[in-house]
């Protein structure tokens, strides 16, 4: 009985405490301050001091359950005895692999994020950036790795041509990111960049998930549903005027008229308009979280564009030919996200089609060019190990496209269906060192032919704010389409790549130098028996793939957030050194579009006293090579170096339900009349220069966003 | 006997059950004061002993809630911008394991505002758009979860005066907010000692600047 009693009131008589204590240490043996300490089942416990010693008292007898946990390190649980009055008992926690240990891989890839965080540029940096002009390849021209090319649209990424650069949208490749090309007049992207939240800007060594591109990828990740207000932005600027509407934060529908017989009268300008470029276009965006762990957007645009203006035909000095060109292109692009229920398996997929049609009229003849591309997309992702840190992507692409060029009386075209398996993992061996490894298989039915090609990355952490980091891979590309028409025979271009990467990112400073090796091989190539430099000829001649070349060469970039206040400043510096035999180069030569040296430097800063932005950008490119017609490549002439200054300053006026931005900017502000080549008269005896059709130009507009604002931010709605 | 010992029984294990709930109002109401009104040293050892407090009672909303709470609070004072990050990280959780203990809570969609926000200022001119639009978010769905919360307006006075009064921010933008937070802080009650009470006294403390 008496026993009995005891026991029940066992709790309210044994008063005699235990006290525990011990040391908690990282594996290294590091003292570890603030670690908690927790004995199971009960709040007693300790936070460790700062030389990682810790102690507390409790009451409880037996067998328990002590548990350490801290930020940043795996908790570990230990079973303890209390039943002497003094236990000591020591930790040493693992690391987990976070964003404040992990190294990440970096070489080769230039990203604007806001969700990672060892990233070079912010979106916003987009918008902001003089002589960027918002258009998103535009700024990536400022980066180091790529050259200014100011005649033709494109990203023309270290020795490689524009067309070995593909824009992926949501994992889609893009078929059309450029306005209808014209020759001699550099066009826009397509796309709005705040349409995004990230861009991922590749110059080599890309992952085995992308491929058909020799030299880079652009990839661009749609934003994902933000808040759940409704509101009207109106633009208005010197080239159109548009109207878009959110609704509840999910669904936004845009329509919008462009004209630039405004911009054309107020600045000077050599264009010489039939029809001056007018158009009209729509967008749909749905941007959905079905459920708590599966996302649905679907993006859809449609645009209508015309314009008819009279080239130099360069017979000659004052000889033109009408060119005259109605587009009408439509991207469409719908994803689907699915997180599976522990979160370790993610599913992506994607379904798009796109269509784009040029009647275009050259002088006298009809040249109608047409493709369209339908695509599905599908990504499994598995995160495993330490912290979910490592990741296995596999999955599978598959296209149809067909395409068409009308030349005269002549018409060319091909189907093509193009597959793509592909399978990568990303391991963490420590926080400090990843290893990337991911192969490729692709199959092109209009070669008939398939390929494997391995893809490596690594990264290695030195210190604390420092990492290198290498790429490396094959990457091949289907010839050009022009090839394709006449010679079916044709197979795979190839690249190999090799590229190191060293940076230090610390106190919002970064340094990022890359040194890179490029080989070239089974290029295309034109037998002639003369030289024609001219870019828009239609070749005809027999063709092969004994073409090759290489580039190799550096770059810098240095970011400075710290020394302007509000404000920002980077720096650029990329050397190429690059030679290649391809199309109607009889041996290998400096591509007429590779400059040696390209620099750019950049700053902006925010007033607050006046909520303005204002933003200066130089950048210079050395000469590039200039080839006459017949040329015997005896000599090497080059064009005088490229240099521009640009400005650019937005205004900001908000109110609780409204939100005004003004925006003005200068390009090429000393009015440098820059030479980007020449083009010869029939006879070869006559050369012109290629400049910009406007010397200086001027650009300026405002957006107004009424409604509820769905917290955007500043320079949000700025829609140039 | 055997009735007595019953009874005895009884009343030992509602003495123990007793006893227990006193410990944990007591815990709580001592470490979620020095979590709300704490501003001049860490309060991450106060955290620790909450997150034991949360680890124990876990059918319990509140602990967690402060687990969180503490850690946004601290998030705004201490590390660098990827610890504060790293430190937020874990206070979602919290915030998750809260929810799921009290969905539709008008405090923790408070919270979940307080908590966009602290990822907001981290920085603020790229995260803007997605952490202030979320901020929006979950402050009006507290407020149509519980109209009378006087955190949801002190919140929303908080945020305009710290935004410059070119983007609509400013002191004089931010004041009708912090009076109309203290006009329902009159007819807020506690449900008890240790929940949500906080904004009281900031608000007071920001009329004064």
């Amino acid at each position: 009985m008496k026993k009995l009693l005891l026991l029940l009131f066992l709790p309210f008589l044994t008063q005699a405490q235990v006290r525990v204590s011990g040391k908690i240490t990282d594996h290294k043996g590091e003292s570890l301050a603030f670690a908690n300490v927790s004995l199971l089942g009960t709040y007693d416990g300790a936070t460790a001091a700062e030389d990682g010693s810790y102690s507390f008292e409790t009451d409880e007898k037996g067998n328990h359950k002590l548990q350490v946990s801290m930020i940043g390190y795996h908790t570990l649980i230990k079973e303890v005895e209390l039943n002497s009055s003094y236990v000591t008992i020591n930790f040493a926690l693992k690391e987990t692999i976070n964003q404040l240990n992990a190294v990440v891989v970096s070489a080769g890839v230039f990203e604007a994020s806001d969700s990672k965080r060892m990233v070079m540029l912010k979106p916003l940096d987009i918008v902001t950036t003089a002589g960027g002009n918002a258009d998103i390849t535009s700024v990536m021209q400022l980066l180091p790795g790529s050259t200014r090319v100011g005649e033709q649209e494109g990203l023309f990424v270290r020795g490689g041509s524009a067309q070995e650069t593909k824009t992926v949208i949501d994992g889609m490749i893009v078929q059309n990111p450029f306005f209808s090309s014209t020759p001699d007049v550099p066009q826009r992207g397509r796309f709005e960049p705040f349409m995004f939240k990230g861009t991922a800007f590749s110059t080599g060594g890309y992952s085995a998930q992308y491929g058909q591109a020799l030299s880079s990828v652009l990839l661009l990740s749609t934003q994902d549903q933000l808040g759940t207000n409704t509101s009207t932005t109106a633009s208005l600027n010197l080239a159109g005027a548009g109207v878009a509407h959110t609704h509840k934060g999910w669904i936004t529908g845009s329509v919008y008229y462009t004209n630039i017989a405004p911009l054309l009268a107020l600045v000077k300008n050599r264009f010489d308009f039939e029809t001056v470029p007018q158009g009209i276009g729509t967008s749909l965006t749905i941007n959905k979280n079905l459920q708590r762990n599966s996302h649905f957007k679907l993006y859809g645009t449609w645009s209508d564009n015309g314009s008819a203006m009279n080239l130099p035909s360069y017979d000659t000095a004052e000889g033109s030919y009408r060119f005259a060109n109605r587009n009408k292109n439509l991207f469409t692009n719908a994803s689907y996200k699915y997180v599976f229920k522990d979160e370790t398996w993610v599913m992506n997929s994607g379904l798009s089609y796109s269509n784009n049609k040029d009647n275009l009229e050259i002088q006298d003849f009809n040249a109608d060019r047409t493709d369209e591309r339908t695509q599905a997309r599908v990504v499994f992702t598995k995160l495993f190990g330490n912290s979910n840190a490592n990741s296995f992507n596999f999955g599978g692409e598959s296209h149809y496209i067909s395409v068409g060029n009308r030349y005269y009386e002549y018409e060319f075209g091909f189907d093509d269906s193009y597959s793509a398996l592909f399978a990568e993992t990303e391991m963490y061996f420590t926080p400090k060192l990843a290893v990337r490894p991911g192969l490729r298989y692709e199959y092109t039915s209009v070669l008939g032919e398939s390929n494997l090609a391995p893809r490596l990355s690594l990264a290695y952490k030195v210190g604390k704010f420092a990492q290198f980091s290498f790429a490396g891979g094959r990457f091949y590309q289907n010839p050009e389409k022009e090839y394709l028409y006449v010679n079916p025979n044709l197979t795979f271009e190839q690249a190999d790549h090799l590229i190191l990467n060293y940076q230090v990112i610390k106190n919002r400073r970064t340094f990022r130098t890359e040194v890179f090796y490029k080989k070239y091989d089974k290029l295309v190539k034109e037998e002639t028996d003369y030289f024609d430099p001219n870019p828009y000829r239609f070749p005809t001649w027999n063709t092969s793939n004994t073409g090759k070349g290489y580039a190799r060469g550096f770059d810098v970039f240095f970011r400075d957030e710290k020394a302007i206040k509000n404000g920002d400043l980077w720096v650029t510096y990329s050397f190429l050194d690059t030679r290649r035999e391809f199309k109607n180069y009889p041996k290998q030569l400096i591509p007429s579009f590779a400059a040696r040296h390209n620099m750019s430097v950049v700053t902006k800063k925010f007033f607050t006293e006046i909520s303005t932005n204002v933003g200066l950008t130089y950048s210079f490119a050395s000469g590039r090579p200039v080839y006459a017609l017949a040329d015997d490549f005896k000599r090497q002439e080059f064009t005088k170096p490229f240099h521009s200054v640009s400005v650019m300053a937005s205004k900001i006026k908000q109110t609780p339900n409204s939100f005004l931005v003004f925006y003005f900017l200068v390009d090429n502000l000393l009015g440098r009349d820059n030479i980007f080549g020449y083009r010869y008269s029939p006879d070869g005896t006559e050369r012109y220069a290629v400049k910009s059709p406007m010397k200086t130009t001027v650009f300026f507009g405002l957006a107004w966003t009424f409604g509820k604002l769905n917290g955007r931010s500043k320079e949000a709605d700025l829609n140039f | 006997m055997k009735r007595m010992l019953l009874v005895m029984f009884l009343a030992g294990s509602s003495l123990i059950v007793n006893a227990q709930k006193e410990k944990y109002e007591a815990t709580m109401t001592e470490l979620s004061g020095v979590l709300q009104n704490e501003y001049e040293k860490s309060i991450m050892p106060v955290i620790n002993k909450m997150e034991r407090v949360a680890n124990t009672e876990t059918k319990e909303w509140l602990p967690q809630y402060w687990v969180a709470y503490g850690l946004i609070k601290e998030s705004y004072t201490n590390g660098t911008a990827a610890e504060k990050d790293v430190m937020l990280d874990k206070a979602e959780e919290y915030i998750a394991k809260a929810e799921a203990l009290s969905p539709k809570n008008a405090e923790i969609e408070v919270l979940k505002a307080n908590f966009s926000s602290a990822r907001l200022v981290i920085d603020p001119m790229s995260r803007w758009q997605k952490y202030g639009a979320l901020f929006e978010q979950h402050l009006a769905d507290a407020a149509k979860l519980d109209p009378t919360n006087p955190r949801v307006d002190y919140l929303k006075a908080t945020n305009l005066f710290h935004t410059p009064e070119a983007f609509g921010g400013g002191k004089d933008k931010a004041k009708p907010y912090f009076e109309s937070s203290l006009k329902k802080f009159e007819a807020f009650k506690s449900p008890n000692s240790y929940s949500p009470s906080w904004g009281k006294i900031e608000s007071e403390y920001f009329l004064g600047q």
